[in-house]
């Protein structure tokens, strides 16, 4: 495996030719702008008044940690519903994974129609991207446990409750979190395509007006900070999946997919 | 041979087909749950309609362009089926090249990664300011969004292989091509069609996000367009015919997963 440190290496390498061949070959600038003039927009105070990008940031910022919230709690809890009771497993199940396989980013536009413009519609998109993986992660986290342990239990006289938070619950953590990393992209993907669709702040929205203006530094500017914002969102679950299950060896690789 | 092949085929896919009818009867009952809802409570049309009036939208001969459903029909399933087809094929060969080199993965794995990581579809406007209205922008689109994962899961499948199998036939002087070809390959077989899986969701979400954003034909046109008119029941015509367009790819992948690898459909549900 190759090192960190080499591989800022070749993300800086990556930079530096992408700036020389802006320069060399003489690219228009609402074609390709170079990193370093993409990052004027954004830290130029002159240049970057004009764009008002706290107000966008927090805008996106709110939404995707709302979604994200949301989720997480609204899919674990139905989870643990269904994997608690056999009637409402058999009922809900097909459900989830009915619409978990439906492109659920095409209802995007009826979520406007329904609750009009700003920062609900938005969350809620993204919450309704996001839920579905979370919620069959989660409970095949809790329904994957050893027979024999439950045997043993069992004959040991343990509850139901006893059984959900010594073992299944403990179990399920692993698949808990990559649900947690999948719902922490699909919630950045629904608040960003909310924002494109119709909204009147936040980066998605920029992004979209920017392209309207042929503005192309800012549309990369836009798209860096986006990808800032998932790669924060994503690097906190990882800090606090190492936190919570640091018994486990090796993190990085398991899902329930 | 052929024959018993076949049979394992049609065995597998009936007991899959049986385990499926109870999931069906009960996604058949929401919708049935929600056709009354509708006629019970007077829901007006135009929040949210019965799935017949929906369906019945689909059928209503209209000579007004914007519901020539035909017409927009096969202009998202032309961009979803191109950029189905080119994501798989280049995501496989390139993972198989990255495979092959390892001096060529070690430069360029770390950049697929950490772009996989990305929400992708942000880059939409970009592409569109790039390349204009049309299919060929919705297809890039789909196809920026679907690459990534095939190239990291065929990867995943042709590393993951037994290193004693390897040390094995590496002593029987096999030739790199061949451990390829007899090993890596069929090894990552289950990787690829997960891999594939995966795209063909993807596919369908990077060409309607397309069609949202910027085009003049497609269902995610339609869609869009109603919703400037508040008019719900084409909505819903359109996320039918997506779902099946989607149902209809993810079965085509899982069918061409059973013919290729029918050992797989035998061990997963014994």
């Amino acid at each position: 495996m190759m090192s960190f440190f080499r591989k800022v290496l070749y993300f800086i390498l990556f930079l530096a030719l992408w700036e020389a061949a802006v320069a060399l070959l003489g690219i228009k600038e609402f074609i390709l702008p170079s990193p370093l003039k993409t990052l004027s927009h954004i830290f130029v105070p002159q240049l970057a008044a004009k764009y008002k990008w706290p107000l966008h940031i927090q805008a996106t910022l709110l939404e995707i940690l709302a979604s994200f919230f949301i989720t997480a709690l609204a899919g674990n809890l139905l989870a643990l519903l269904i994997t608690w009771s056999g009637f409402l497993k058999k009922i809900v199940t097909p459900i989830i994974v009915f619409f978990n396989s439906l492109p659920k980013i095409a209802l995007a536009p009826l979520f406007l129609l329904w609750f009009g413009y700003g920062l609900l519609p938005n969350t809620l998109i993204a919450v309704l991207v996001a839920f579905f993986p979370i919620v069959i992660n989660t409970s095949t986290g809790l329904e994957t446990v050893e027979e024999d342990l439950l045997d043993l239990v069992r004959y040991l006289g343990a509850s139901k409750w006893q059984m959900f938070v010594k073992i299944r619950i403990p179990n399920a953590l692993p698949y808990i979190f990559s649900g947690f990393k999948i719902a922490a992209t699909m919630c950045v993907v629904g608040s960003i395509v909310g924002e494109f669709i119709a909204s009147d702040k936040g980066l998605g929205y920029l992004l979209k007006d920017a392209q309207a203006f042929i503005d192309t530094p800012t549309m990369f500017a836009c798209l860096i900070l986006i990808s800032i914002l998932g790669i924060l969102l994503f690097g906190a679950i990882s800090l606090l999946e190492s936190k919570v299950l640091f018994w486990m060896p090796n993190v990085s690789d398991r899902s329930a997919v | 041979m052929k024959g018993s092949r076949l049979q394992v085929l049609m065995q597998s896919t009936r007991r899959s087909i049986q385990k499926n009818i109870q999931s069906a009867l009960v996604v058949l009952g929401f919708f049935l749950l929600w056709e009354f809802a509708v006629w019970i409570f007077h829901i007006p049309q135009f929040i949210l309609p019965a799935p017949s009036t929906a369906l019945n939208h689909l059928f209503i001969p209209r000579a007004d362009a914007n519901y020539n459903w035909l017409y927009h029909i096969s202009s998202t399933v032309l961009a979803v089926g191109l950029s189905f087809l080119v994501t798989s094929l280049a995501g496989i060969l390139i993972a198989s090249a990255l495979a092959w080199s390892n001096r060529l993965k070690e430069i360029v794995l770390p950049a697929f990664v950490f772009i996989n990581s990305l929400p992708i579809i942000a880059i939409a406007p970009i592409i569109l300011l790039w390349m204009g209205y049309g299919v060929v922008t919705n297809i890039v689109i789909a196809f920026l969004v679907g690459f990534f994962p095939v190239v990291i899961n065929t990867l995943t499948g042709l590393e993951a292989v037994e290193e004693d199998l390897l040390d094995l036939v590496r002593y029987l002087h096999a030739s790199k091509l061949q451990i390829f070809i007899k090993i890596r390959i069929p090894n990552a077989l289950p990787y690829i069609f997960s891999g594939l899986k995966i795209c063909s969701t993807l596919s369908i979400m990077g060409a309607i996000v397309g069609e949202f954003i910027a085009s003049d034909r497609g269902l995610g046109y339609i869609i869009i367009n109603a919703q400037y008119s508040m008019n719900t029941p084409p909505i819903f015509s359109s996320l039918i015919l997506i779902s099946l367009a989607g149902a209809l790819l993810y079965t085509l992948v899982a069918l061409l997963e059973r013919i290729i690898m029918p050992w797989k459909s035998l061990e997963a549900q014994p």
